[in-house]
């Protein structure tokens, strides 16, 4: 059934190769040889040079210093030995240059107009100068711009200024530095020995400390919006000598009712609150003449510093008080705590003879313990003692507001005075007649001059800041600035005078 | 015999002297008790203020000669003892 078979093999030719053969192609083509050479270059020496000089002068002194005496030093030496000898005998008793200080300056007879500083973009805001303070070189002024016309909390920004007078290139319309401030700054203060730091006072209560040597956040220190800050606007801001030497804090005064002492924490740019003092109507001495009325809180408009007792200081208020105050004092004052980390402390001592409207400045004299002016918006400037209640002495300087009163730093008897008629008034207290000796007056008539400041180590100078946001820099004459030889004498009788 | 310490000491014991500097004929401290920067500062501004207060002297009476000069500072007083041009400077301070 099954049987082997075997099938012849079919050979099957491929037709694929055949056709694809029929189109191959074969062709070939050469590029003649690349040639290529190597060159190389190189140079091969190299000089170096250097020089040095051995700094010998050094040497050489330390040699002459130590070395042997030279010939004829011993008879030099012994022979203006004697003489020299003599002459600081007869030095040391002379008395012939006793209070003597050589004054280089040229004399001028006139009171000059040196220069109007002004600050392009508060005049667009109709910003007004606040407060002036010099450094304590005296070379730079710093303006503080706000405004004195209204009362009315706002958000306008303003801002501090500076002028370094002393610059090759002052520019008056362009301030060297502007410290942005985002309140109405209300007072300034140049820390008096480091020429870097100023203190202000803002409209809403803040108190900063700038540090203009810093370039990148002058802001050294603020109290920010805490518990223990004010909350009412800052009046006036000084620095005082803390106990520890050499160390200052910052006083600050509020129309709330409070004087309030700050210490600076740069590390953690915050002012410590480290103490406060609140003032009280039933907790003010007072005269019988002075009736209570209105509300309870006194509101501090005005400070001033003893320069003779850094213990006492004292106070003007809204309401007409003069008060002197002791830093001292341990009584308790009188009023809720407010949240305050210190407790306020009542610090009156002694209530002057109130005036009759808002104190607006005072200044201790600095060449007499006792004598204190103050001025407001009587008109009147009141030279009075600290150890009387009324007045000594009473200057009609204008009809309209005083808005601050100084002292002159070089003549014992002379204050100026800003008023509201845009007139700096400045009083001689060696005249008899009771006249300004000189009166300073610039730019439009009723532009009111709200603030003003002598120049502690140039007397000449004054500054005065005005309404329309210009402050000028005065020049004194110098009757003004050199004090006479019995001026101390008089100053001194006046401050003995009995107050009628 | 006294040598050229003793008699500086005994300047300097005065109680108002604050120290001296003596100078050679070219205007060298040689003796000095300041330190090297002080000396040679003031060494140099005062053989030159010297020089001039000499020549002044001189201009004036040519028989005479430059024999002390005080320069009453601020704070202190310098009184320059001139001799041959050697120079003894001796410093005062002022009484406050």
């Amino acid at each position: 059934m099954f049987s082997d078979e075997t099938l012849e093999s079919v050979r099957v030719e491929s037709v694929w190769r055949k056709s694809q053969q029929g189109a191959q192609q074969s062709k070939s083509c050469q590029t003649p040889a690349v040639s290529s050479g190597h060159a190389g270059v190189q140079t091969g020496s190299r000089v170096s040079s250097s020089t040095q000089t051995e700094p010998q002068q050094q040497d050489h002194q330390l040699e002459n210093l130590n070395g042997p005496d030279p010939p004829g030093l011993v008879d030099f030496l012994r022979r203006v030995e004697e003489l020299l000898i003599k002459e600081l005998l007869k030095n040391s008793r002379s008395h012939a240059f006793d209070g003597f200080q050589a004054n280089w300056t040229e004399p001028s007879q006139h009171v000059s107009h040196l220069h109007g500083l002004q600050h392009a973009g508060t005049q667009e805001q109709g910003l007004h100068v606040s407060a002036v303070s010099w450094s304590c070189t005296g070379s730079v002024i710093a303006c503080a711009y706000g405004r004195t016309d209204d009362g009315d909390w706002s958000n306008q920004k303003s801002c501090v200024c500076l002028w370094n007078l002393d610059r090759r290139s002052l520019r008056p319309k362009q301030a060297d530095l502007v410290l942005d401030v985002p309140a109405a700054v209300t007072s300034v203060c140049c820390h008096p020995e480091r020429p870097a730091l100023i203190a202000g006072g803002l409209y809403n209560g803040e108190v900063l400390v700038w540090d203009t040597s810093r370039t990148q956040d002058p802001v050294l220190a603020q109290t920010g919006m805490s518990a223990d800050s004010h909350r009412e606007p800052v009046y006036q801001v000084a620095w005082v000598p803390l106990q520890k030497k050499g160390e200052f804090g910052v006083l600050s005064s509020s129309s709330g009712g409070g004087v309030l002492l700050w210490t600076v924490d740069p590390d953690q740019g915050r002012m410590v609150l480290s103490s406060a003092y609140a003032f009280v109507r039933q907790q003010v001495p007072h005269s019988s003449s002075l009736k209570i009325r209105g509300s309870s809180t006194v509101g501090v408009t005005a400070l001033a510093l003893s320069p003779w007792d850094s213990d006492t200081f004292l106070v003007g208020s809204e309401g007409g008080l003069l008060l002197l105050c002791s830093f001292s004092s341990q009584i308790p004052a009188a009023v809720a705590p407010e949240g305050r980390s210190v407790t306020p402390r009542a610090p009156t001592v002694f209530s002057f003879r109130p005036s009759s409207g808002p104190v607006h400045s005072m200044h201790c004299s600095p060449f007499h313990r006792n004598l204190f002016v103050s001025a407001g918006t009587a008109g009147l400037v009141h030279v009075h003692s600290l150890l009387q209640a009324d007045p000594l002495l009473s200057v009609r300087v204008s009809d309209s507001y005083v808005f601050q009163v100084q002292w002159s730093p070089s003549r014992p008897l002379v204050f100026a005075a800003a008023t509201g008629q845009g007139e700096v008034q400045i009083f001689d207290l060696n005249r008899r007649s009771l006249r300004p000796a000189a009166t300073i007056q610039d730019g439009a008539p009723g532009q009111t001059a709200t603030c003003l400041a002598f120049n502690g180590p140039n007397p000449r100078l004054l500054a005065v800041g005005r309404s329309d946001g210009t402050v000028g820099i005065w020049q004194l004459s110098s009757d003004l600035t050199e004090p006479g030889p019995n001026e101390r004498l008089q100053l001194e009788q006046i401050a003995n005078q009995v107050a009628e | 015999m006294d040598g050229v310490e003793e008699t500086l000491k005994r300047i300097e014991s005065n109680a108002s002297v604050a120290g001296t500097i003596v100078l050679n004929s070219e205007g060298v401290p040689i003796r000095s008790s300041f330190d090297s920067g002080t000396s040679s500062r003031y060494g140099r501004e005062v053989s030159e203020i010297t020089a001039l207060a000499r020549s002044a002297v001189r201009d004036l009476d040519p028989q005479n000669d430059l024999q002390l000069l005080c320069i009453r500072f601020n704070k202190r007083e310098i009184i320059i003892g001139a001799e041959n041009n050697c120079l003894l400077i001796v410093f005062k301070n002022l009484p406050e």
